[in-house]
Order: C-alpha cells, then structure tokens, then sequence
C-alpha cells in the first residue's frame, strides 16, 4: 500500500516539479512572478487535446504542444512583461498583468472548449499495467517519468553547460552589463520564457492524459501548488523545484490513504506560510531574503 | 422606469459589495503591504454571520459587529509573522492564508456545509442597507485618508526607509493597515451572506482576491474615489456591450494589462497626478511670463 | 541641548571591516564636518545613527539617551534627522505633502480620534499644512507648494528633503552631500541656510565631499578613510595633516 502510494506520489511530484520549474526559472532569471504560467500549462492541454483529436500521432501532439505553449508564454512576457519593464514596479505591476494574461488565456480556454470538460478521444493512449510484487504501474506513468526526467536532464544540461545558460544568468545578474558584453537580452528573454512555456505545456499534456480531463480551468490548482514547490525549494531555485516537487507528490499521496482531502489542502498551505515566515529563502536556497527596515 | 430600477438592482447592490471589498484591499495597498489576504477574512465574516444568524438566531447587527471585530483580530494576528516580509513574499503568504481558509472551511463541512455551501440564509440585507454601509464606509476611508495616519500609509508605500527616519514605525502602521482591510473585508462578507442567501467556500477564493486586485487597479491605490470607479468600471462595462459582456474574463485580462503598462497609478489617481502636472506647468509658465 | 556621540563605533559586513572604532562628537548648534574619500565609510556611519544599520560594537548617544539599539522612527522621535546622498522625496506627492509628513513626530491627535474624524484630528491636519506653508516660505519654495515633487530641478529637491529633515524640528540634522551636483552660487546659498539653522541651536552633521565647502562652514572636521578615523581638528589643522593629504591625494611608497 505505502508502496504503491510511493510510486503514484513520486510520478505526480515529477509533474509538480515539471509545471514549478518554469515558474521558478523565470523568478529566478527575471524576479517576476509569472501568474499566466496556469494558462499556458492549459494551453498546452489544449493544443495535445485538438492534436490529437485531429488524428496526428500523440507524440507529435506533444511537440507540437511543447512548441504551441512555449511561442504562448513569449507572447506573455510581450504583453504582459515587456511593456512594464524599467517601470520600477516590476514586482507589483508583474503580478497584477500575469493575472491579466491568465485571465485572457482562459477565457479564450472557456470559448474553445464551450466551458465542457474535454476528453481524449478512446484509447488516445494505451492502459497497460505492469505489477512488480506489490506495486502496479500504469504504462502511463512510466512514460510521464522517462519525459520528465529526459525533460530534466535536458534542461539542467542547457543550463549549466552550455553558453546561452551563462547568458540566462549574465542577464539575471545585471541586464546592462550583459549586453555590453554581447549578450543580447531580447533572445536570452525569448529563450527563458519558452522554455518555461514548454515545460508547462508538456505538463499540461501529462495532467490532462492522466485524468483525462481537460478544462479551462485547469491551471489554478497547479499554480496554487506551484508556490507551494517554489517556496520550499527555494524561489528561483532550479534543484529545489524539482526536490520540493517530489516531496509535495509523494507527501499528497500518502496524505490521501490517510486524511480528508482538505485536511490535506490545510497541512499543506499552512506548511507554507510556515516556511515563509521561517525560512523564507526555501529548504534549499540559499538568497538573502529582504526583510524591510530595520537593524540589518 | 419601475422596470429599470428592478434590471439594475441587483448590478447596483453587487456594485456595492464590490466597493467595500475594494476598500479592504486598498486599505493594505495604500501602506505599501502586499497583501492580497482581503478573501480570507471575507469568507471568515461570511460564515460566521451566516451561521450565527441561520443556525443560532443571532440578531443581525450583532453578528455583523462581531464579523468586523473578527476581522480586526484576524489582520492583527496575520500582521505579526508578515512583518518580517515584504514584495512577492508578503503576497505569496497571503495567499496562503487565503487558501487555508478555504480549505478549512470545506474541512469543517458539519459547520460550513463544506463544497455544497451554505444555504438558506435569511435575507436581511438590501440594497438600502448595503448602501448605508459603503456610504458610511466611505466616511470613515475620507477621514483616515485626511488624517496622520492616511499620511503616513502615503509615504511608506512611496518609500519605506524615508518614513522610518521621519518617525513612522512601520511595523505599527503596517498593523493598523492589516486591521483596518480585515475589519473591512469581515464587516462586507458578512453583508453579502445576509444578502445572496447562500455562501461556498471558493466564493473566497483566487477569483475573489483577483476582482478585488482588479478594481484597485483601475481606479487607484491613493484615493478615496478611486475604489469606487474601479468597482463601477467593473461592473458597468460588461452591460454596456454584449460582446463585453460574453467575454468579460478576457477584457478584464486585457484591462489589467494595459492599465499596468499605461496608466499605473489606476484610472482616478492618474487624473489627479495629471491635473497636478499639468498644473503645475502651468502655474511655472505664468511665473516666467511674470518675471 | 544634546550633543550627539559615538564612541567606539564599528560595522562589519561578512568580512569586510567597514567602519572600526569610530568616535566623534557633534554639539548643538555648531556645524560638524565628516570628509574623506568616495567608499571611506561615511554613509555607513550616517545609517548607524539613523537606525538602519546594526552597530558591531561601540554605541552611539544622544545626550543622556542610547540610541545604538534604537530602531528608526525611534532615533527620529528621539530628535535625530536626516537628508538622503541620493534624494529621496515621495514622488507622488506635492512639495507641500513632502514637508507636511516631516511633521508626522508632532502630531498629537490620537489613533482613535484619527479613526473616526473626531474635532482634534480633524482641526489638526490643515494646521499642519499652514506650519508646512511657513517652512516653504522660508526657504523660498512656496512656489512650488503644489508641484509633484518628482518633476522638480536637482537643487529644488535637495531643498525638499532639508525641508523635510527641518519639519521634524530635530535636534541633530545629518546631512548627506547635500551640495553634490550643485554649482557655487548655489552651494554659498545652502551654506547660509546651514548656518541658520545652526544658529538656531541645531546641531548640524556635514558628510562631504567638497574640502572647501566644509572648511568654510565648520569649526570641527572629522576625516574618515578606509572606514578608520585618521584625523580630526580644525579645518586648518587637518588640512596639513599628512595623513589626511595622503589619503586624498595618494601616497608614494
């Protein structure tokens, strides 16, 4: 039993972590709390759902998805970001025009999907199931961990090893001093941005594959999760999102043999504002946090 | 004409809610806190109005009083672990305090009536009533606003280190702030339960603190108009055109965008900063023309 | 009148020693001098009083009071104000705004009086607003009552935030290059304006660059380099310092 809730939690905390990666990239890079994040891991449901329904294979759906959803959280930074930056009210006016975003995204949700719960067409995917001793896998799973963790690999790899994740946090350090130094900050924002767009998408397809449920509403529990996982591994912290996205996973399965589902939700959130106030750069970062005036 | 009134009565009252809920997350706005936790204190007034009065026979004003001084107690309590925080952080805590409340209140269903909400509530509340209260509302936010401490919010939100070295403890009027949006926003979601017959948890939710979010937005964080146009603005937009109206979520996205971007002071507040500059100018040309 | 006193004073930042073993007076009614060269500590040391930065050790006392632990709007109550090297004004609000929070240690109303508009609260805020109207016109703003701070000239604001600093009536003003950027004529102007305000019996703290400016206007001048205390004196006495000539100048090896 506990095994098995092991297994389940640990495939839902790799999609935790997938959708709070994005999220914290761009905190991290940008210092901006990209709310429309919710809408574009809807998009890329959307677009796998009307793929697929279009009788193109499913792993096209997921490229196509994974693309769909990153030229969407571009078009987000551009409407939403790029108009407000050197503003001086980044932090607040960034919140406030994500929400706009989301909102904008899922109404244009609502309208497409006639505010119907959507589903993939019969035996879109295959259920199969292996049991090892106790444990059942779904074929499902398996595939939603090995994309995950390629994802990651993936990622982590173009991050610290390759010459645009320098420029990514050359920028983050300081915008100016980059693009004297030739880095040229509008492709460092359209990199970062995809990218976290098309791992929300990707985890966009993953959710709706797994319930098989695909609504415009979709996002928000996710998002809501996300500050959850962002917040204990550390805003802006890439190993700590993907960390904290597991332990939330595996945290919620368990929880759920044992506790009524909003008790759950409570332990949860109230875990929360407790690392906030405690350790309010997360389990894992390491940031100085500001605490506003006082004796420093 | 009778039949006017009866169209936009309801429009009219939700108007008013609109405009106590917006006061609640002004009153945080304006001192600077990120506080987005107006919902939270919100859904505690609402059930506790809600069942004192349907399940224990309250008297409603009573119950309205407490709901208030309910909210004053819970911002007091949430504005001492919240002092230590600021920006993103502030918000981020808030909100998950907004989200504990929901989930406790589903929790606690014996209490709450859990998902399926709680219903039946005697309506005792109208629009006169409801008007009554935004407009002594609207007293008190006037006053404050004149007053040291609606200077002091003022300056903090502008730049908290000047306030300090001028004798502003930031801490105390954070505080009062959090007090006042919680005495607000506890006061007006007890109106609504005694309004709207039923309540539900997610009533109180993300979609509620946005639509107060929103309406500061439009109309302003300084003044005490502006609540009041962001509120209208909001309501009224979505009957003036059907197409509006169909896609209300979109064109309020849209709005909060562009309002950031061009006019980030909110519709009211940017006026006033305006009508001021240009003022201003004004006032300089005739001084060079003079000498 | 209080003096203000630091004795021992230091700051450490992580590793960094960034001002040691600081002592220094400054009397009422007398202009005080801090020179010494860009990054020598000196806005580290204005913080410390003003009660934004933590003391690593020494303390810090305003007449018979300790304010080394004071936090900010304390050290403000206690009678200590400031002006910013980087202007800082409300940009928002009017010239006149500006000043009137200055007054904010002198309101007397009461919370709840505030709360609900009663007569004392209500009767003392357009008094504030004529007290504010008097300090313009003192120094020649009045003009400007009604500009949003924000749009002003460079000299104009620096003006607003001595107001400000004035407004709260201190006892020791702490003032941060207040004549960086300006030229001469303007500079000679503020000079009399300090020595105004000295006469009338505050004690006035100058950090600046400007040697000339300094030597002009004060009978103490404290030098500071490297975060150290290398001379102090009259004017005349630490200008021939060797140490202080070295630090300005540089020294051959």
């Amino acid at each position: 039993m506990i095994a098995q809730q092991l297994v389940n939690g640990i495939v839902t905390g790799s999609v935790y972590a997938l959708f709070a990666l994005g999220f914290t990239l761009i905190f991290g890079t940008f210092k901006i709390l990209n709310l429309a994040h919710a809408g574009v891991f809807m998009s890329g449901a959307f677009i796998g759902y009307f793929a697929v329904l279009n009788g193109l294979p499913l792993w096209l759906a997921l490229v196509l998805a994974m693309i769909g959803s990153g030229l969407i959280s571009y078009i987000v930074e551009l409407g939403a970001f790029a108009t407000i930056r050197g503003s001086g009210q980044i932090e607040f006016g960034a919140l406030i025009s994500s929400i706009g975003a989301n909102l904008c995204l899922m109404s244009l949700g609502q309208r497409l999907s006639n505010t119907k719960v959507l589903r993939f067409p019969f035996e879109t995917f295959p259920v199969e199931f292996y049991e090892f001793g106790p444990v059942r896998f779904s074929f499902l799973q398996v595939i939603i961990l090995l994309v995950v963790v390629v994802l990651l690999m993936a990622m982590m790899f173009y991050l610290y090893k390759t010459s645009f994740g320098r420029q990514i946090r050359a920028v983050s350090g300081n915008e100016r001093v980059a693009s004297l130094l030739g880095v040229n900050p509008g492709l460092v924002y359209f990199q970062t941005f995809f990218i976290s767009g098309a791992l929300a998408g990707v985890a966009g397809i993953m959710i709706g594959l797994s319930f098989n449920s695909i609504h415009f509403y979709m996002g928000e529990p996710y998002l809501l999760k996300a500050f959850v996982v962002v917040v204990l591994g550390g805003l802006g912290s890439v190993h700590g999102a993907v960390v904290a996205g597991m332990l939330l996973g595996i945290f919620q399965n368990l929880a759920v043999a044992y506790l009524p589902s909003a008790l759950t939700e409570t332990i949860i959130y109230g875990l929360l504002f407790v690392v906030l106030l405690v350790k309010p750069s997360g389990l894992f970062g390491s940031e100085g946090v500001q605490v506003g005036v006082a004796r420093r | 004409m009778m039949n006017l009134v009866y169209t936009y009565q309801p429009l009219f009252d939700y108007f008013l809610l609109a405009v106590g809920f917006a006061y609640s997350q002004q009153m945080v706005l304006r001192a600077g806190v990120f506080s987005i936790g107006s919902a939270g204190f919100a859904s505690i007034g609402a059930y506790f109005v809600a069942i004192v009065v349907k399940d224990h026979g309250m008297n409603a004003i009573v119950a309205l009083l407490i709901a208030t001084l309910l909210g004053c107690v819970g911002g007091f309590l949430l504005s001492i672990p919240l002092a230590r925080l600021r920006g993103v952080f502030q918000a981020i805590a808030t909100l998950a305090f907004v989200q504990i409340v929901v989930s406790l209140c589903l929790y606690f269903d014996e209490l709450t009536g859990g998902p399926q909400g709680f219903n039946n509530i005697p309506k005792l509340v109208g629009t006169w009533h409801l008007l009554a209260a935004v407009l002594v509302t609207i007293y008190f936010m006037y006053v404050i606003s004149r007053s040291a401490i609606g200077r002091a919010f003022d300056a903090l939100r502008q730049d908290e280190t000047v306030g300090a070295t001028l004798g502003i403890s930031i801490r105390k009027y954070h505080m009062i702030a959090f007090v006042l949006s919680g005495a607000l926003a506890g006061f007006f979601g007890g109106m609504q339960s005694l309004y709207t017959f039923s309540i539900e948890p997610e009533m109180f939710g993300f979609t509620f603190l946005v639509a107060a979010l929103t309406y500061i937005i439009l109309g302003g964080r300084g003044t005490v108009t502006g609540p009041i146009i962001g509120a209208l603005i909001m309501s009224v937009l979505p009957e003036l055109a059907r197409p509006l109206a169909d896609n209300r979520q979109f064109f309020q996205g849209i709005l909060m965008m562009v309002m950031i971007a061009f006019m980030p002071h909110g519709v009211f507040d940017g006026l006033v900063l305006h009508l001021r500059k240009r003022r201003a100018a004004a006032r300089d040309k005739l001084f060079k023309e003079a000498h | 009148m209080a003096s203000l006193v630091l004795s021992n004073v230091s700051k450490r930042f992580g590793g960094l020693l960034a001002v040691s073993d600081v002592n220094m007076e400054v009397p009422p009614g007398k202009i005080t001098g801090l020179i010494g060269p860009n990054g020598a500590g000196k806005t580290t040391v204005v913080n410390m009083i003003t009660g934004l930065l933590k003391l690593t050790t020494g303390s810090i006392k305003l007449g018979d009071r300790d304010i080394s632990e004071a936090e900010a709007h304390e050290v403000a109550f206690a009678g200590v104000s400031r002006t910013f090297q980087n202007i800082r004004l409300l940009p928002e609000a009017t010239v006149l705004e500006n000043v009137v929070i200055g007054f904010h240690v002198h309101v007397r109303s009461s919370l709840f009086a505030q709360l609900v508009g009663l007569p004392s609260s209500v009767r003392e805020t357009p008094k504030l607003f004529e007290r504010g109207r008097q300090l313009l016109e003192r120094f020649g703003m009045s003009r400007y009552a009604d500009h949003p701070a924000g749009g002003l000239a460079y000299g104009h604001q620096r003006r607003v935030e001595m107001m400000r600093a004035v407004a709260t009536d201190p006892k020791i003003l702490l003032l941060d290059e207040p004549v960086a950027g300006m030229n001469d004529v303007e500079a000679t102007e503020l000079g009399d304006v300090f020595k105004e305000l000295a006469a009338s019996g505050i004690g006035l703290l100058l950090i600046e660059h400007n040697i000339r400016f300094v030597n002009q206007l004060c009978e103490q001048v404290y030098v500071l380099d490297s975060g150290a205390m290398i001379a102090s004196g009259t004017p005349q006495e630490v200008m021939h310092n060797p140490a202080v000539v070295a630090a300005y100048l540089g020294t051959k090896k």
